[in-house]
């Protein structure tokens, strides 16, 4: 494809280690093979000041602003655990390894990176990280930013920058990986991260309880993160047809079951109906992805103590919902509802100190979904400029993606 | 010298109505001479300069009047907690203001049903603590000067301590702050919930040693305390055995709450300090398991079956608080303790990947061998990260710069084994140079891309963090006794 006199396709073809294929919105698609090669595709690209979108398998596309792009760079062939230091818990993984196949290569020495994205089979580990996608686990092993500790980025210029390391402990300079962690691509190309890791629990159950009363189930809710129990997961799930709160145990088996009779008796004082799992599978926590079935989803987030109270709200606009104990919720809404829900749960999240994003909604309705920007009264989108301002002045990479359009 | 003019205007911004009129010794600016000198350096004593004025505010909009006048001017100033930091991150600037937190020392919310606590920077570490142990929370970051160090000098620094390898690091607990803009533009990093929109400027904040801007609000995270802590103490006939019972403790997935090591040097000089009836022995290994009661119980079972696997000679196991608490005692002297056995010492803070340890303690006492000089080694051998003290005698000539020289060395070995520089105590002045070991120029160039972006005039704690030309005759490192170390208040870990 040409734009203007130049010919994208031929511009990428003649890079050494960097292929060349066509998007679906027939984009060319420049695929590099390494931290050097993306470096390449930036420089051959900057004197033209080609807008570039970065992919992953690109399951999180709808997420935040649409990118308009001249050509698509994809991570897909970055991909592979570079390094499984299984005895220090390290691993380095190129950016386009699928998370449920980096998994899988970790299990092997009994070890994961503690985090529970969407859709790990498909999506990539540099699409999570760029997105900051995270799951029920981030209740007890927190979010990315504490589990990378190093990471290999490439800037808009061709700059090819490393930041942390290998070790879990540093404190030496700036901790680059976070600022990318969560920026879209807005500022590099994530090339390779390396995360700390973590042993696999001895064995894990899920632990259930239902009510129609997200209320009840809030207060219960509250009553187990003040536990000294060993939980890893707490999350509460909602329709019209009724709530459950769902409590991941993570430990051994004997240790399990003297927990889970402490919240059967815990439930019991509740009136509520409870169950442990027998099987170590935990669908509960995938619904979330179910809810992607929705014509419009939404991630809000909020103190904890007010998930019940928005479980509630976003209940009755319609919704269905699946809030973690962290206090990121998605909530999933037909196109009738979606349109009055956003803007009432917009008004009652920014009440409860927390924020909405747009993760799905057809481009049609997607205007009409535009959220009031809430007012701020410092220098913070200021501030964020001029941090892109300083990683890419000429505005290359995913441009527009973040929030204010950044 | 500040001209008058400025000195005025700090004084009506921190001073209020009152202005030049405030009685001295209420004033909020310092600038006799004798005052100044308690600022002059931080825990790392031999590096001093002595700043222009010192500001006390007690506000988040003192601070920032205080930060818009040394914008307009271009004048450079240093944020300063209790200063017990140890790598000159407090080191005043030439010519340059200090902004003391001593007078924001409140703690203004805790909510323990969100499990946070909103403090202001100059509020004590061990306070956070002591404002939540009651509804049976804690404050997890826990650096040894945790009874007298400030948040806010934690969050520059990053600060770790002995209990990171489980719990995290001071950024895994911040979860928000407002911030003074180097451009005196105020600024609230992160929110309330999680994921604030937009790029997670509180997480390249958090450990920036003061080189974005001055912290005047922090939001911080706290802990459920755990059930039961049970710590184990083991000897061995040599520190491979006792590295490898670490690395089997990781490999059998347990994740203890710390896991501390001791040489023969080290162990010597806690028990001449301390007492803490250590066996002598060449390696001592301490094993801290935390959790839920039955979990605890057979953890450490494993736990004390791997250190007999790998030679352990001798076990003991706490069973009382009191017992615990001697335990930690000798390891947490072990610093303080090389006074015993050497004059002078310089401790380093480089961090390795486990696996690297025997190899690398085995240069180390190959280095320490050639050029004659001893060196005592503690670690944190859950994260790798090493504290190697550098003995030397300062009073045999050319002794200290073969120490110094030494101590860089070890530090570069560290990164030669994929490890880092600092692992807990920060770049500051003291290993600004080494940084052009551990990373290349486009690593350092993209950094300062963010402090640009943050600080255009480069006046927050300027010449810190990044390397400088090295000048004739400066010297680094050697340790020398912090006033609150000597008043028996701190103690190095």
């Amino acid at each position: 494809m040409a734009i203007g006199v130049v010919d994208i396709e031929a511009l990428i073809t003649s890079l050494p280690g960097v292929e060349c294929a066509r998007s679906e919105e027939g984009l060319a698609v420049a695929l590099p093979s390494g931290a050097e090669q993306i470096a390449a595709v930036m420089h051959a690209v900057a004197e033209h000041e080609f807008a570039i979108e970065i992919a992953g398998a690109g399951t999180k596309r709808g997420w935040s602003n649409p990118v308009l792009a001249d050509v698509v760079l994809k991570t897909s062939r970055l991909k592979g655990v570079r390094e499984h230091r299984w005895q220090d818990l390290t691993a380095t993984v190129g950016a386009g390894t699928p998370w449920a196949m980096m998994q899988r290569e970790l299990a092997k020495h009994g070890q994961f990176v503690a985090l529970d994205p969407l859709w790990p089979e498909q999506a990539t580990v540099g699409g999570v990280v760029a997105t900051n996608d995270s799951g029920a686990l981030r209740l007890k092993y927190g979010s990315l930013r504490d589990l990378i500790i190093g990471m290999t980025i490439v800037l808009a210029d061709g700059t090819i920058a490393k930041s942390g390391g290998k070790v879990v402990k540093n404190v030496a300079g700036y901790d680059l990986h976070k600022l990318m962690t969560g920026a879209f691509g807005t500022l590099g190309v994530i090339a390779e991260v390396t995360f700390r890791l973590h042993p696999l629990p001895a064995q894990t159950r899920v632990w259930g309880v239902t009510s129609h009363d997200p209320e009840v189930l809030g207060f219960l809710m509250m009553k187990i993160l003040d536990s000294q129990m060993s939980v890893q997961a707490v999350q509460m799930r909602g329709s019209k047809q009724g709530c459950a709160l769902d409590v991941e145990l993570a430990s051994q088996p004997d240790v399990i079951a003297q927990q889970a009779e402490r919240l059967n008796v815990l439930a019991r004082g509740f009136g509520g109906s409870c169950e442990i799992q027998q099987e170590t599978a935990r669908w509960q926590f995938g619904v979330r992805e179910h809810l992607f079935n929705y014509d419009v989803v939404v991630k809000a987030t909020m103190l904890t103590h007010s998930i019940p109270m928005l479980v509630r709200e976003a209940i009755a606009m319609g919704g269905s919902v699946a809030a973690q104990a962290t206090g990121i919720m998605l909530a999933g809404f037909s196109e009738a509802a979606a349109a009055n829900a956003i803007v009432d749960l917009h008004e009652l999240v920014g009440r409860a100190g927390g924020s909405i994003m747009i993760l799905k909604a057809n481009p049609q309705q997607a205007a009409s979904l535009v959220l009031p920007q809430r007012k701020r009264d410092d220098k913070v989108p200021e501030l964020m400029r001029a941090v892109k301002q300083q990683f890419d002045a000429k505005r290359m990479l995913n441009p527009g993606r973040l929030v204010g359009g950044v | 010298m500040l001209d008058k003019v400025i000195l005025a205007e700090l004084r009506a911004a921190v001073d209020g109505a009152y202005g030049a009129k405030t009685p001295a010794r209420l004033s909020g600016v310092i600038t006799t001479e004798s005052q100044l000198k308690t600022y002059e350096c931080d825990g790392l004593t031999n590096f001093r300069v002595m700043p222009a004025a010192v500001v006390l505010p007690q506000s988040a909009k003192q601070v920032q009047a205080v930060v818009q006048i040394c914008a307009k001017h271009k004048i450079p100033f240093v944020a300063r907690g209790s200063g017990t930091g140890l790598s000159g991150g407090a080191l005043p600037a030439e010519s340059g203001v200090v902004i003391s937190f001593a007078r924001m020392n409140r703690i203004l919310q805790v909510d323990i049903p969100n499990q946070r606590v909103v403090v202001e920077p100059g509020v004590i570490n061990q306070h956070v603590t002591d404002a939540v142990a009651a509804h049976g929370y804690f404050y997890a970051p826990d650096p040894s000067s945790q009874s007298v160090c400030t948040i806010g000098g934690n969050v520059a620094e990053n600060a770790g301590g002995a209990h990171c390898l489980k719990y995290g690091f001071t950024t895994t607990h911040v979860l928000g702050m407002d911030v003074v803009l180097p451009t005196g533009e105020m600024v609230t990093l992160g929110s309330a919930a999680p994921d604030a929109p937009g790029y997670d400027l509180t997480g390249v904040f958090v450990g920036s040693e003061g080189t974005l801007g001055v912290a005047t609000k922090l939001v911080l995270r706290i802990v459920k305390r755990p059930e039961t802590v049970q710590v184990l103490l083991a000897a061995f006939d040599s520190i491979s055995a006792a590295g490898q019972t670490v690395s089997d403790v990781i490999a059998a997935g347990m994740l203890p709450a710390a896991m501390e090591i001791m040489d023969r040097l080290s162990a010597q000089a806690s028990e001449a300090a301390v007492h803490p009836n250590y066996p002598v022995c060449e390696a001592l290994l301490l094993i801290e398991l935390d959790g839920a009661a039955a979990e605890v119980a057979s953890q450490m079972a494993e736990a004390r079956a791997l250190c007999e696997k790998n030679g352990a000679w001798e076990i003991r196991q706490a069973q009382t608080a009191e017992e615990r608490a001697l335990i930690w005692k000798g390891r947490k002297a072990a610093f303080a303790a090389m006074g015993r056995i050497s004059p002078n010492y310089i401790v380093q803070d480089g961090v390795i990947p486990r696996t690297a340890l025997p190899e690398v303690l085995e240069k180390i006492a190959r280095m320490a061998g050639e050029v004659k000089l001893r060196v005592a080694n503690v670690f944190h051998a859950g994260d790798g990260n090493l504290h190697p003290m550098v003995l030397y005698d300062q009073a045999i000539p050319g002794q200290e710069e073969i120490a110094l020289d030494l101590s860089y060395r070890i530090l570069y070995l560290c990164v030669d084994h994929g490890g880092s520089i600092t692992g807990e105590h920060g770049v500051g002045r003291e290993k600004q140079q080494a940084m052009g070991y551990m990373f290349s120029e486009p690593d350092l160039e993209t950094m300062q891309r963010v402090r640009r972006a943050f600080d255009p005039q480069n006046i927050a704690n300027p010449d810190k963090v990044f390397p400088r030309t090295k000048l004739c005759g400066e010297k680094t490192g050697p340790y020398t006794p912090h006033p609150l170390e000597q008043a028996g208040v701190a103690e190095y870990f």
